[in-house]
């Protein structure tokens, strides 16, 4: 009977697609049993030799065995596509390595100065350098500071040739060079390497590092001086910082303020970092002494500034728990292959 | 400078401020305290204040000084001690004064019939109190005098003295024997020397053993001097003595001032000493000093201020402080104390004026709003910024080091024609001379990571390197960037080098090798680095390391590099409408022919506007030539008009 037969044909067609492994195998056996010369295309075309009744009885069956050999061989197929393109993907395939990569990393000082820059340069103000190598008439003399003032002494000035070339005492002296240099109105801050003759130490190093804001234009007062000083130790030391100022001699400038932090260690009730004082000197600043200006060729009836310093060393120190001031410069300062701080 | 708060209560009867606020009123108004203790002295209780003296205010290294600064703050009048009027006999004191250029006043006298003892127990623990040991009565009134009114004193034994006093300048002696016993050779010449015929009686600095005084002494010629304060502060400096007397001496003291302190030490020395006055006042004045009458408006200090500050609370404030004013046109001309000799300028008086209105009643709300500026920040600052940038997104990490360093480091890692510059008097002097490369704290921190056991050492410093030419100092700032691995990886650093020197914006970057390379560096791996056809760098491998560590090391010129950038056009973007077209070609040349000049004229017989990109792609060393495949990729051509200029180009 014509429907056993195709029943079994398509049975044994099963049971060698099973065994396929690859589309070629499957193209084959397409060929075999369902290709024009098909055992199961050839064995239906046999239906033509059967009488009417067995046409209506058998037709539709053989059809749907016609069918199902035919979606067979479809699932097959897609099976084995599948499963083929799996194995590319493994091929393929590539693994993580779960080492950790180097970064790199900005020197603390690097990145306190950019910070400082950052609030500066929102307000308009452009970063300035100058040599290290300086003239005794840029560091001292063009800031009013007169022969015999102690900061001149061999004791304090590492000279290259005295008296006229000193490695700079001070970032005072990129404030003479620029009013030299520069026709007012400018607004500048210097951050930079100053240099002192004193021994190494934990705690103390001939190397410094300043920071230094200069401006001149026609009028300024101590108001705009403490408002933005305000603003500096705000950036540095967040917003509930407590500051005074009060008045300090500096020669190269006229009124002069010392600049003060209320410890932060106490809250100003006094203790050993502040030496019972409750307050901590920040720097120094003032209006720019008249005589500073007429060095500079300018008249100070005509124009006025503030200036300001201020050392980073030992705040950096502070905020990056630092005890020994010669880590900042060589030797043992080192990165840790991960980020502890806010990044953002 | 310190006092007991009962000294200024006992001089401003009136003064109602604690201890603790009138310590804060004098930090504010510009002598800040840096300590306040409680203290018993003279059978009570008492603080010990202590204060920090600007370098301009000679006046208040004493209490009389700090005193009159509360007092003048406060408005309050000060109850000065009493003292008798002396009477001076007619016998003159044969003093000569041969130094006349480095002094300024001197005025002496002579004592008789003196009782010298051991000093009261209040002096002897007021003196403890300023850190000064007790020797007997005489000596301890003279410090006693100093602390208050800040003019030292001298007490001279006139039994001990052979001749006369004179105040000159050392040519005769070697040494002098300080009161304290010290012996302290002397230059001859440069100190300042109060002597007798044979003796050094003291320096301006300190007293000698010559004529010290002892309790045996009755008879005593005391004075009070002043000097050229810079012949103070160099002889302090030159004989390395630092005393009590040097730290004021050195200071702008008033020399109208010392016939009052003397007066006061006599005074004093008769009440506890007895003895008489035996000579006349010696008073050697020659230039008489006057204060400037200063023309001022009293509407300054509010304009400097930034706030209110009113005219007649300025001219009220100058009263105060004990100037005199008087009314010149729309202002006054205004005559401090003489003691005030810091006092020269109008700008000097707005500053004390806005001093005692108070710095705290200036209060900025807001961060003022200056004048535009244009932006005058130096290309190298930025330059360096971003460099800094490009290094640490290549896994380099910043160092800093220090810019002295040692001759030896520097004939290691110098590559430049100019000479070494050394420090003068550096008390470091382990580190006496300037950097020349910044190779030097790079090699050192190796050496300190390597000592740590730190791996994957990538580091790089930007800083100044200095050097001479002639009489010329130089200084530079530069880059200095190392890398050390134990698998050798010169290309990589070469390209991560490159990948920074391209970001900042160079372009012809040819490597040659270096015909002067430094000591440190292995000579067959060491290039000069040319950008524009300009020197700019070098690139090199260490000599070979006893841990075999291969260690690379750049520097570039910063200084060079921004001069540079500025005469370069760069304009990297390109729009492609075609597909880019890649050709190849091989060329060699004899091995000391040079790739990059083939290069330079080869890119000269391209058409710039179809050049994208010239590389040599491959190198490949022959018997005695070198193969270079030389890659071009041509923009905006077809393949048969890219391949008919790249056959042209290369003769093929």
């Amino acid at each position: 009977m014509l429907e056993t037969k195709i029943k079994n044909l398509l049975a044994e067609l099963k049971n060698k697609l099973n065994q396929a492994q690859s589309l070629r195998d499957i193209a084959a056996l397409w060929r075999q049993y369902l290709g024009d010369k098909g055992v199961i295309k050839l064995g239906l075309k046999e239906i033509k030799n059967l009488t009417a009744e067995e046409k209506r009885t058998q037709a539709p069956t053989l059809q749907k065995l016609f069918q199902e050999a035919n979606e067979t061989f479809k699932a097959k197929e897609s099976e084995l596509k599948n499963s083929l393109a799996g194995q590319s993907l493994k091929t393929e395939a590539e693994a993580l390595a779960f080492t950790t990569p180097k970064i790199g990393h900005l020197h603390p000082l690097t990145k306190t100065i950019r910070e400082i820059n950052q609030l500066f340069i929102s307000l308009g103000y452009s970063i300035m350098d100058g040599p290290e190598i300086e003239e005794d008439e840029y560091c001292f003399q063009r800031l009013n500071v007169p022969l015999d003032h102690p900061a001149r002494d061999m004791q304090d000035t590492i000279y290259i040739k005295e008296p006229n070339f000193l490695l700079r005492t001070q970032t005072s002296s990129i404030e003479a060079r620029t009013l030299a240099d520069f026709p007012p109105p400018f607004k500048i801050v210097s951050p930079g390497r100053v240099y002192r003759n004193e021994s190494v130490n934990k705690s103390n190093h001939f190397i410094f590092h300043h920071y230094q804001g200069v401006v001149v234009q026609k009028k300024v007062s101590l108001k705009d001086l403490f408002g933005t000083f305000d603003a500096l130790f705000k950036k540095m030391y967040g917003p509930q910082v407590v500051t005074r100022y009060r008045n300090k001699y500096y020669p190269e400038v006229e009124p002069g303020v010392g600049p003060d932090m209320q410890c932060f260690n106490c809250a100003g009730q006094g203790c050993s970092v502040c030496k019972g004082v409750g307050w901590i000197e920040m720097g120094g600043a003032g209006i720019i002494h008249p005589n500073v200006m007429r060095q500079a060729g300018l008249d100070p009836k005509q124009w006025m500034g503030f200036a300001f310093g201020l050392g980073l060393d030992r705040w950096v120190m502070a905020k990056y728990n630092i005890t020994d001031i010669r880590t900042l410069l060589g030797g043992n300062l080192s990165y840790k292959y991960y980020q502890d701080e806010t990044a953002i | 400078m310190k006092l007991l708060y009962s000294q200024l209560k006992e001089l401003i009867p009136a003064l109602k401020a604690s201890p603790k606020e009138a310590g804060r009123v004098l930090t504010m108004v510009g002598f800040m305290m840096d300590s306040l203790k409680e203290v018993k002295f003279n059978h009570g209780p008492d603080w010990l204040m202590s204060f920090e003296i600007r370098q301009n205010r000679a006046d208040c290294l004493s209490v009389f000084g700090l005193a009159r600064e509360l007092a003048g703050y406060y408005g309050l009048k000060i109850n000065w001690p009493k003292i008798a009027k002396l009477a001076f006999s007619k016998d003159r004191l044969e003093i000569k004064v041969e130094a006349a250029g480095a002094v300024k006043r001197i005025s002496a006298v002579k004592m008789t019939g003196l009782k010298n003892t051991q000093s009261p127990a209040w002096l002897k623990d007021y003196l403890e109190l300023q850190g000064i040991n007790s020797v007997n009565l005489l000596v301890d009134l003279s410090n006693y005098v100093m602390f208050l009114t800040g003019y030292p004193s001298h007490l001279i034994d006139v039994e001990k003295m052979t001749g006369n006093l004179r105040w000159s300048l050392n040519k005769e002696f070697n040494r002098v024997t300080t009161l304290f016993g010290t012996v302290v050779p002397l230059k001859k010449d440069q100190e300042l020397i109060i002597r007798d015929d044979k003796n050094i009686i003291a320096t301006a600095l300190v007293g000698s053993r010559a004529a010290e005084i002892s309790l045996a002494t009755t008879e005593v010629i005391a004075e009070v001097a002043t000097y050229d304060r810079a012949v103070i502060r160099k002889n302090s400096r030159d004989l390395n003595i630092v005393t009590e007397a040097s730290h004021r001496l050195e200071k702008e003291l008033d020399p109208n001032g010392t016939r009052a302190a003397l007066e006061l030490l006599i005074g004093l020395i008769k009440k506890s000493a007895g003895g008489e006055v035996a000579s006349a006042l010696f008073d050697y004045y020659p230039k008489k000093y006057a204060s400037p009458a200063i023309k001022f408006d009293p509407r300054l200090p509010g304009q400097f201020a930034g706030v209110a500050i009113a005219p007649s609370q300025a001219i009220k404030i100058l009263k105060n402080l004990n100037c005199a004013l008087k009314k010149s046109g729309a202002g006054y001309l205004v005559t401090p104390p003489t003691y005030r000799q810091d006092l020269n300028l109008a700008e000097d008086l707005v500053e004390e004026v806005i001093r005692l209105f108070g710095y705290e009643k200036i209060v900025a709300e807001k961060i003022p709003s200056l004048e535009v500026a244009p932006n005058i920040t130096p290309k190298n600052i930025i330059l360096a910024e971003k460099a800094r940038d490009i290094l640490t997104s290549l896994g380099f990490d910043e160092i800093l080091s220090w810019p002295l360093t040692k001759h030896e480091a520097n004939s290691q890692t110098n590559y430049l024609a100019w000479q070494e510059i050394a420090t003068q008097n550096s008390i470091n002097d382990l580190c006496p001379d300037l950097r020349q490369s910044m190779a030097t704290g790079l090699f050192n921190q190796l050496a300190e990571y390597e000592k740590n056991n730190v791996e994957a050492i990538k580091i790089f410093e930007i800083g100044k390197i200095f050097g001479q030419i002639g009489k010329k100092y130089l200084e530079d700032e530069s880059l200095g960037l190392l890398s050390a691995a134990t698998q050798r990886s010169l290309d990589e650093f070469k390209n991560q080098l490159e990948i920074l020197l391209r970001s900042l914006g160079l372009t012809d970057l040819k490597y040659f090798t270096a015909a002067h390379g430094p000591a440190a560096a292995n000579p067959e791996s060491c290039w000069e680095i040319l950008a524009q056809g300009q020197a700019i760098g070098l690139i090199y491998k260490l000599k070979p390391r006893a841990n075999k560590l291969n260690v690379y090391f750049a520097e570039i010129n910063i200084t060079s590099i921004t001069a540079l950038l500025k005469k370069v056009k760069n304009y990297p973007v390109v729009e492609l409408t075609r597909k880019l077209i890649s050709l190849d070609a091989n060329v060699e040349l004899a091995k000391n022919e040079s790739i990059y000049k083939y290069l330079t004229g080869l890119e000269k017989k391209l058409d710039k506007d179809h050049l994208f990109s010239l590389n040599i792609s491959d190198v490949f060393p022959l018997t005695d030539k070198v193969r270079y495949t030389i890659r071009v990729v041509y923009k905006e051509l077809s393949d048969q008009e890219a391949k008919k200029i790249h056959l042209q180009a290369f003769g093929l």
